[in-house]
């Protein structure tokens, strides 16, 4: 429906660009299928471990669904059922508390869900593909997904509701903690269920059938992930054997956490929701260390960009909801330098010179990758953060371009420092040559320049002014283009650096020369990338000035 | 001094504001009024900078709002009717910001927030942040912060919007000293009493063209009503909506 009503307001050149960016979408979504089809495919192949395998890539997709599915609806339920402009008419009419309460948990679900359900699906429906499953196991999809998302939603507003009910809601500071350390919690546990230095350590069985058993049980019986990944294998599988005590859990326990919290909701949603109205308390701006720092570095690119840089530091480390992720960034790359501490290469049957260096370069993707993300969720939403103050801006003699310039800035020098270390420490670890690794800082150098220029630019593209919650605007329709065109682009230029590096390597290991040939290839492959940095870098920048310059809030 | 020429502002094919013709002179205090929806917000927005024109042209001192944004809107002083504000930043902090983006720095600057401050009666809470102001004390931010760079024209949608009786007589002084000291004061108001009473000339708009214009009296001979500005503008409007 969200999408007839984007056509039906669009008109001409816009109706051209929602018809272009769905199709966008569409081609990452059956790219994404016809990656898990290509791996399934594979895996169908190897004997005894395939199947096993598939089923715990089953598990883990459906774990890892589950718990965005939890996360995004304490997020989405905090903003619909406490801080939406709108709820003071809605507790003002005559309509019962239930019956408010199920209306805002309904439209929680339906905000929360559509993404992971989306990207999900073609995950299973490659499943379905590759193990030729019968109508029973598309008919199961629903079955299984609905209660699953319920619980999920369940889980969340469950959450949220306690947590508001302990610390008024515009306490955001201590709520927004707890959440913090919830989702560090949610994934410190997918990790730990997952297991995954046991699977890529054979060694450490004690037999074949341990191994074999390790595969087998990837997660906690008592999760309800695992529930419908035995169920969804069954049905892709044809298996015989009766699913029904799964589905009964899944249901049962659907239904019984609705009702706990329609129960829960009658007795402290609306003392929650009351208190979300008291007064905010009065508090003392601070910072003073980090003020003179932020004028230090800016005073060379003028008033104007100082202040805005100075404000945007200040209202980042003030926002709690803003300043938390750092927790998360935090642990986000201890995890990252912790994978490459552990990898076992001295056991692997390929070249420990070849693998160290193939790793480092494969490791500039990966790094991109994680800079993407964090980009989608820091820089992306960076013009909208101005919200309902964006008149200040406009009405100011700044210019777009400056303004635009000054955010970029910003952002560009921690995002750089960020990826240079994520970059050098596995390096380090991985102990690479020379050449790898001034190749793989420079090439991130510059790839950063980029992905930074692609979050401003799309950011400008698609602003919301009128957000409610900044945390969901990177989850909008902009947000998820920008995270598309990033990892097109970063894989763009990796696959063109590919080829060159290997050749470069094989010559330098072997003791060959590169031939006049080679060489001319391998220049003009760099050049290639670097021209596509600039373009990365340029376009976004001139579109987003475009669309702000146009821009009639 | 502000110079409208046939501005014109089209929304999906509905004309907001019609060719509207406008000379405002220096030093006046000049009141646009009309009923909602009549395109008074719209042509705000346009001599804000906020809105781009379908048709027509602004001049503030001379200057093309269109062809020189950056140098125009360093003379102008926009108040909006809605005073959103950044609200994790301090009173003080947020006056530091508005100068730094007009370029203002340097000794005088420390000075000249802590008098606007003291003028708003806004000290006490300076350091304070504005997530914790009432409305009305963040309409007095907005304001001084339109005052901040001495602009030589202010614009300004619904003045008095939740400032309480003793706010609403300090910024109709600071209006009155204003134009006297040869600005000019550019205001959109619903308040009749407060258009009769502080603007030498109005203008009433509606459906985005400037149906009658003139001093409080010159409105009186157009309609052909003795009395006040409300009896004026009601006569006015009656005589469209029956058109």
């Amino acid at each position: 429906m969200g999408f007839r009503n984007s056509l039906r307001r669009a008109k001409g050149n816009k109706r051209i660009k929602v018809i272009v960016l769905t199709g966008g979408g569409l081609l990452f979504w059956l790219t994404l299928f016809f990656f898990v089809y290509r791996i399934l495919l594979y895996f169908s192949s190897q004997e005894i471990i395939g199947d096993i395998l598939a089923r715990h890539l089953l598990s883990m997709v459906l774990l890892i669904f589950f718990s965005m599915l939890i996360f995004s609806h304490i997020i989405t339920s905090f903003s619909n059922l406490y801080l939406s402009h709108d709820l003071e008419l809605c507790h003002a009419s005559p309509a019962t508390l239930p019956d408010l309460f199920l209306s805002r948990a309904f439209y929680t679900i339906l905000d929360s869900s559509w993404m992971p359900l989306v990207f999900g699906l073609p995950v299973v429906m490659a499943y379905g593909i590759v193990y030729g499953a019968g109508l029973a196991y598309y008919l199961s999809l629903i079955y299984v997904s609905f209660p699953l998302i319920l619980i999920a939603a369940g889980l969340g507003i469950m959450i949220i509701m306690l947590l508001v009910r302990f610390f008024p809601a515009q306490r955001a500071r201590d709520i927004t903690m707890f959440l913090t350390i919830i989702v560090i919690i949610i994934l410190y546990l997918l990790f730990r269920f997952l297991r995954p230095e046991r699977l890529v350590n054979p060694d450490t069985f004690m037999s074949v059938a341990q191994y074999l058993g390790a595969l087998k049980a990837p997660d906690s019986p008592y999760l309800p992930s695992r529930w419908a990944a035995d169920l969804l294998w069954a049905k892709v599988t044809g298996s015989p054997m009766s699913q029904m005590f799964n589905n009964l859990l899944l249901w049962t326990t659907a239904a019984a956490l609705m009702v706990i919290n329609l129960w829960m909701a009658e007795l402290i949603y609306f003392s929650g929701f009351s208190k979300a109205q008291e007064a905010k308390r009065r508090s003392r701006a601070g910072r003073k260390i980090l003020d003179k720092m932020v004028s230090a570095i800016t005073r060379p690119l003028g008033s104007d960009t100082t202040s805005l840089i100075a404000k945007d530091v200040r209202v980042f480390f003030r926002d709690n909801s803003q300043w938390s992720q750092l927790l998360l960034l935090g642990a986000l790359v201890v995890v990252y330098l912790y994978n490459f501490s552990v990898l076992p290469l001295e056991r692997s049957p390929i070249q420990s010179i070849y693998l160290q260096n193939a790793l480092s370069f494969l490791n500039i993707g990966l790094a991109g990758f994680v800079i993407s993300a964090l980009s989608a969720r820091f820089i992306f939403p960076a013009v909208s953060l101005e919200g309902n103050a964006f008149w200040i801006i406009l009405s100011s003699p700044v210019t777009a371009k400056r303004f635009l310039w000054s955010k970029y800035f910003a952002y560009l020098i921690p995002m750089l420092f960020l990826a240079e270390l994520l970059i050098i420490v596995t390096n380090y670890l991985l102990k690479v040559t020379a050449f790898m690794m001034a190749l793989s800082s420079v090439t991130i150098f510059f790839l950063v320049f980029g992905i930074v220029s692609l979050g401003i630019g799309f950011g400008a593209i698609y602003p919301n002014f009128k957000h409610e919650n900044i945390a969901k605007v990177a989850t909008g329709f902009g947000g998820v283009m920008y995270m598309i065109t990033s990892a097109v682009f970063i894989a763009l230029v990796v696959i063109l650096e590919a080829g060159p590096v290997y050749t470069i390597l094989s010559a330098h290991f072997r003791g060959e020369v590169i031939t006049p040939l080679q060489w001319f290839w391998i220049v003009s492959s760099f050049f290639l990338a670097l021209v596509l940095i600039i373009i990365a870098v340029q376009r976004p920048l001139a579109a987003g000035l475009k669309a702000l310059n146009n821009y009639e809030g | 001094m502000i110079t409208l020429e046939n501005l014109t502002k089209v929304y999906s094919g509905v004309k907001a504001v019609d060719n509207l013709n406008l000379r405002i002179s220096r030093g006046t205090i000049f009141g646009f009024i009309g009923p909602n929806g009549a395109g008074k917000t719209t042509t705000i927005k346009m001599m804000a900078g906020i809105l781009k024109p379908t048709e027509g042209r602004i001049l503030i001192n001379g200057l093309d709002i269109a062809r020189e944004p950056s140098r125009a809107k360093m003379t102008l002083g926009f108040i909006p009717d809605r005073p959103f504000l950044y609200e994790k930043l301090s009173g003080k902090e947020f006056l530091k910001f508005k100068a730094g983006l007009y370029g203002i720095t340097g000794d005088a600057l420390q000075e000249r927030i802590e008098r606007l401050l003291e003028v708003f009666e806004l000290t006490e809470w300076a350091d304070e942040l504005i997530e914790a102001y009432s409305h009305g004390m963040k309409q007095r931010l907005v304001i001084a912060s339109a005052m901040l760079h001495e602009p030589k024209v202010i614009i300004v949608d619904e003045p008095m919007v939740g400032l309480d009786p003793k706010g609403a007589k300090l910024v109709k002084d600071i209006f009155r000293d204003w134009a006297r000291g040869g600005s000019t004061v550019f205001m959109s108001t619903h308040t009749l009493a407060l258009a009769q009473e502080v603007c030498g000339e109005v203008a009433i708009v509606n459906r985005g063209r400037i149906v009658a214009s003139g001093t409080s009296e010159d409105l009186g001979c157009q309609a052909g009503v003795e009395g006040d500005l409300e009896r004026i503008f009601l006569k006015i409007t009656a005589g469209m909506e029956q058109t």
